[in-house]
Parts: C-alpha cells; sequence; structure tokens
C-alpha cells in the first residue's frame, strides 16, 4: 500500500543511488507510487554529478557497496561535508551497515537488505519532517 | 534546455526514419512505458523528468547491459530510446539491434549527436539529433508510439 505526500507542498525529492538496476527500479517506482519525485543514480560518481548540478534534492537514499571511485559511506561523507542538512539513509547488508553508517546518516544503523519498501518509506517520511506534519 | 517546439527534423535521417515508421495501435500514449537508456546522468535525468511530466511511464538504464536486464524482466517496455555512445558490452546500434531482434513489438528512437551512416530505418523507428529540446523527445516518442508520419 502507498501513502501520498502531502498535495500541498512540493512532493520531496530523493535521490537513489544503487548499482542494481532492478532493485533501483522497483525502489524508484515505489517511492513515486508514494508521491515523491525521484532521481536515480547508478553509482557514486553519477550522485556526485546530480548534487552538484542545480537539482533540488531533500534526502539521498544510497546503497553501500557500489563500484566506483566510493562506496555508499564515501558518499554520505562527502555530503556531509559538502551538502549540510541533506538527509542520507545509508542501504546495505548487516555486516557491512553496523558501526560506520551510524556515524554517518541521520538514521543511525543503515538500512539492511533485504527490506520491505513500506518500511523504508516510513523511514524516508521520519527523516524528511513529514509525520510530524501530520502525513501518514 | 526549452526552446520551444520545432517544426522540422534536425537531421535529415530523421526524415528518413520517421517516414518509415510502422503502424502500430493508436492506443493513447499516455499510459506507454518509454525505456530511456543514456549514460550522462544529467542527460537521462532531463529526459527522464520530461517524459514522467508529459505523462508517460519511464524506466532508466545506464547502459546496454542494464538496457537488457530491464528488457528480460517482466517490464512491458513500448518504447526505448537510445543512445549510441555508452559504456558496457555495446553500443546503442548494437543494442537497437538485439532489441529489434528479441522483442519486435518494442519501438526504438535512436538518439545522437552525430548524424547516422547506417541505414536508419532499418534499425529503428526514429532518430533524433542531439543536442534536442524536451518538446521535440516527447513530440518524436509521440509519434512513433502513434506509427505516424512527422
Amino acid at each position: 500500500m502507498t501513502m501520498p505526500v502531502e498535495q500541498s507542498k512540493r512532493p520531496s525529492t530523493i535521490l537513489v543511488v544503487e548499482d542494481e538496476v532492478l532493485i533501483r527500479m522497483n525502489i524508484s517506482r515505489y517511492l513515486r507510487e508514494c508521491g515523491y519525485t525521484v532521481i536515480e543514480a547508478v553509482n557514486a560518481d553519477e550522485a556526485l554529478q546530480v548534487l552538484q548540478s542545480n537539482q533540488i534534492l531533500d534526502l539521498v537514499l544510497s546503497d553501500v557497496q557500489m563500484p566506483g571511485s566510493m562506496d555508499g559511506f564515501g558518499l554520505a561523507q562527502w555530503i556531509r561535508k559538502n551538502r549540510e542538512g541533506l538527509n542520507i539513509i545509508l542501504v546495505g547488508t548487516p555486516e557491512r551497515a553496523a558501526d560506520t553508517a551510524a556515524e554517518l546518516c541521520e538514521s543511525g544503523p543503515a538500512m539492511a537488505k533485504p527490506y520491505e519498501p513500506e518500511a523504508l518509506a516510513d523511514l524516508i517520511r521520519k527523516h524528511l519532517g513529514l509525520a510530524t506534519q501530520g502525513q501518514r | 534546455m526549452s526552446q520551444g517546439r520545432k517544426d522540422r527534423p534536425d537531421h535529415p535521417a530523421e526524415v528518413a526514419a520517421m517516414s518509415a515508421a510502422p503502424i502500430v495501435d493508436n492506443q493513447a500514449s499516455r499510459s506507454a512505458i518509454i525505456l530511456v537508456v543514456e549514460d550522462e546522468v544529467l542527460i537521462r535525468m532531463m529526459m527522464a523528468t520530461e517524459l514522467r511530466a508529459a505523462g508517460f511511464a519511464v524506466l532508466e538504464a545506464a547502459n546496454a547491459d542494464e538496457a537488457l536486464k530491464v528488457l528480460r524482466s517482466s517490464e512491458p517496455v513500448d518504447l526505448m530510446v537510445t543512445d549510441i555512445r555508452m559504456p558496457g558490452t555495446m553500443d546503442g546500434i548494437r543494442l537497437a539491434a538485439s532489441v529489434r531482434g528479441m522483442w519486435e513489438s518494442i519501438k526504438i528512437i535512436i538518439a545522437s549527436a552525430h548524424t547516422p551512416e547506417w541505414p536508419v530505418a532499418v534499425i529503428c523507428d526514429a532518430f533524433i539529433g542531439k543536442p534536442f529540446t524536451p518538446d521535440r523527445l516527447i513530440e518524436r516518442v509521440r509519434q512513433v508510439l502513434k506509427g505516424g508520419a512527422p
């Protein structure tokens, strides 16, 4: 079941960073059905291009393990340093998502794969502050 | 980016491809699923955003390998727009040839900054020269889905 974001406001924009195309496609589709605007990036390098463009972003949802010049942890560190205030949620396997992620992302421990889309949507709503504004 | 709609193709190849576009069904293009294959993330983002704003469902692939994964899943893609020069195991031309061979019903638009030297109408339903405006892209997609000439 999808839950729409508040209609009166600009839909929050989420950058999904995931190198597995079918995972990226499905989670992006789910988040769009929830009412979010979703930008897709294949890896951290693409994510950096989006982050350095004039694209408005409210939250970054990134896989931890990705090919390219940096992984999800590196991307989170870059965001912490260069885009203060931008929410980031890391998604990865439990063994890799432990304490380091807690220091890097707003969510504390990263979300472990596999995850339920509804649980992810709840986490996103929490970090976008929508729950406190009367949204489901 | 938006420079308004153009009434005439940028490249002669566009004319050749469009005039050879086969007649297909007349289903409303609003619900059509478009697969965008483009390795430049900002271009892919623009294309996907504009196509979604025009009412299409859009799937994104960063290269031919990703595109084939999407197509081999159960996604009922109606039309693929692909760049030519991309990293990976094949370029857009080979991708188009593969798709044409395996999924005959999928319409194909090839986008490139270079006028093609290959027989456009054999490989794809339309060619669109880069750079293109969002309006031009949407116009091309609608034309090809309807099977009509420009």
